[in-house]
């Protein structure tokens, strides 16, 4: 059963996270981009990541893609906080410093694009959080998100510390999915490999 | 650690299963006392029941608090006044609450404060938001969101399409309350 796709990008693409990839994300999760977040120390806890980044997808909580350009491993674009029923879902890229705003961009529509087209999501909800880079912005905005709300002292940094959060939204145009009979079709699961008539190929 | 309290006219009070089911319903069972949530109001006696136990199951784990508010003249449940989605890592809460006609500012103003003090002081919770729909009238001419203002919440925004209700895409403001004494 496959659930994430490989999806290309300029210079590359995003892809389900994969043991082979373990250094990979290992180096990623030592450069962490949210603040408070420490660098990961124990590299097998990555293991479980992936187990769980299939898992997510599978029970539609969430989908998480390693951002692949020049042949590296530069970041990772995340769906999480996934409300299926609501169509909603918020996004989040985390990144190496080698990754530049375009590749951040690129991926992050990628992403959007797939779980617009195959789960019909409509809302999409991205949090800037204070201390982050101001870049970040500009990307969601090229992309056309709006900031809704900017949430005081939401985000934890230390014992004591907190920052605030801005909560961007991109709402898709699409009209919703007409709901129809349980067995009218067989993307319940929501493998993509299967086929309108169920034969999984 | 005593979850209950008690002002000059009100008791606050965490709910009893067994004893508390008619007065949930009757405050519930009013769309005007759920519209700013939104929710459909109780339409079945048998709902408090299934309520009372949820919201016992929820504070078990800790996951949410809810609060009656009994006017002490008469014994009346005017209000009721939640915390839910708590989250322990980040000391943050969701505040709902669902009033009665007879539940004002004045009301709130007395009853509100003992319980953001606990969250504050007892708790540590340093961030306390409603999400609501805007424009939602309350007897008295105000607005839940006035009533919030009054009560020293500020308004962070308005997230859009948050949930599908009656047919329409719904957006909810958010209006927090930050711990101020460990804000600065």
């Amino acid at each position: 059963m496959k659930f994430t796709p490989e999806l290309e990008i300029p210079g590359g693409c995003i892809k389900p996270l994969h043991y082979d990839d373990l250094d990979g994300l290992f180096e990623l999760y030592q450069h962490p981009e949210i603040p408070g977040q420490r660098p990961l120390a124990d590299k097998e806890q990555l293991n479980r990541m992936i187990d769980y980044s299939v898992q997510m997808a599978a029970t539609q909580r969430g989908m998480m893609w390693a951002i692949e350009t020049d042949g590296q491993i530069k970041g990772m674009v995340s769906g999480f906080d996934w409300q299926a029923s609501s169509l909603r879902i918020t996004m989040r890229v985390d990144g190496l410093p080698a990754l530049s705003q375009s590749e951040r961009g690129n991926a992050l529509k990628a992403a959007m694009d797939f779980l617009t087209d195959k789960y019909h999501i409509r809302n999409f909800a991205y949090q800037w959080i204070e201390g982050q880079s101001e870049e970040i912005k500009s990307v969601l905005e090229e992309l056309g998100f709006k900031k809704a709300a900017r949430f005081r002292r939401a985000w934890r940094t230390g014992n004591t510390d907190f920052a605030d959060v801005e909560q961007y939204h991109w709402l898709s145009a699409q009209s919703k999915p007409v709901a129809r009979r349980l067995g009218d079709d067989d993307q319940l699961g929501q493998n993509i490999d299967s086929s309108p008539s169920g034969e999984v190929k | 650690m005593n979850w209950n309290f008690e002002t000059e006219h009100f008791h606050i009070r965490l709910p009893v299963s067994d004893t508390d089911g008619e007065a949930l319903y009757e405050l519930l069972r009013h769309d005007s006392a759920v519209a700013h949530i939104p929710r459909l109001p109780m339409s079945v006696s048998d709902q408090p029941e299934d309520e009372l136990r949820r919201i016992a199951m929820r504070f078990e784990s800790r996951e949410a608090a809810y609060w009656l508010i009994e006017r002490k003249s008469d014994n009346r449940v005017i209000a009721r006044i939640g915390i839910q989605h708590i989250n322990w890592m980040m000391l943050n809460t969701q505040l709902q609450w669902e009033l009665s006609d007879d539940c004002d500012l004045v009301a709130l103003q007395e009853v509100l404060p003992v319980i953001t003090e606990y969250l504050m002081k007892d708790l540590h919770i340093q961030r306390l938001e409603m999400r609501l729909c805007q424009n939602v009238q309350r007897p008295d001419g105000n607005t839940h969101e006035g009533y919030l203002t009054e009560l020293g919440f500020e308004y962070e925004g308005t997230l859009p399409a948050q949930l599908e209700f009656s047919g329409q895409d719904v957006d909810l403001a958010v209006y927090s309350l930050v711990n101020e004494e460990t804000a600065h």
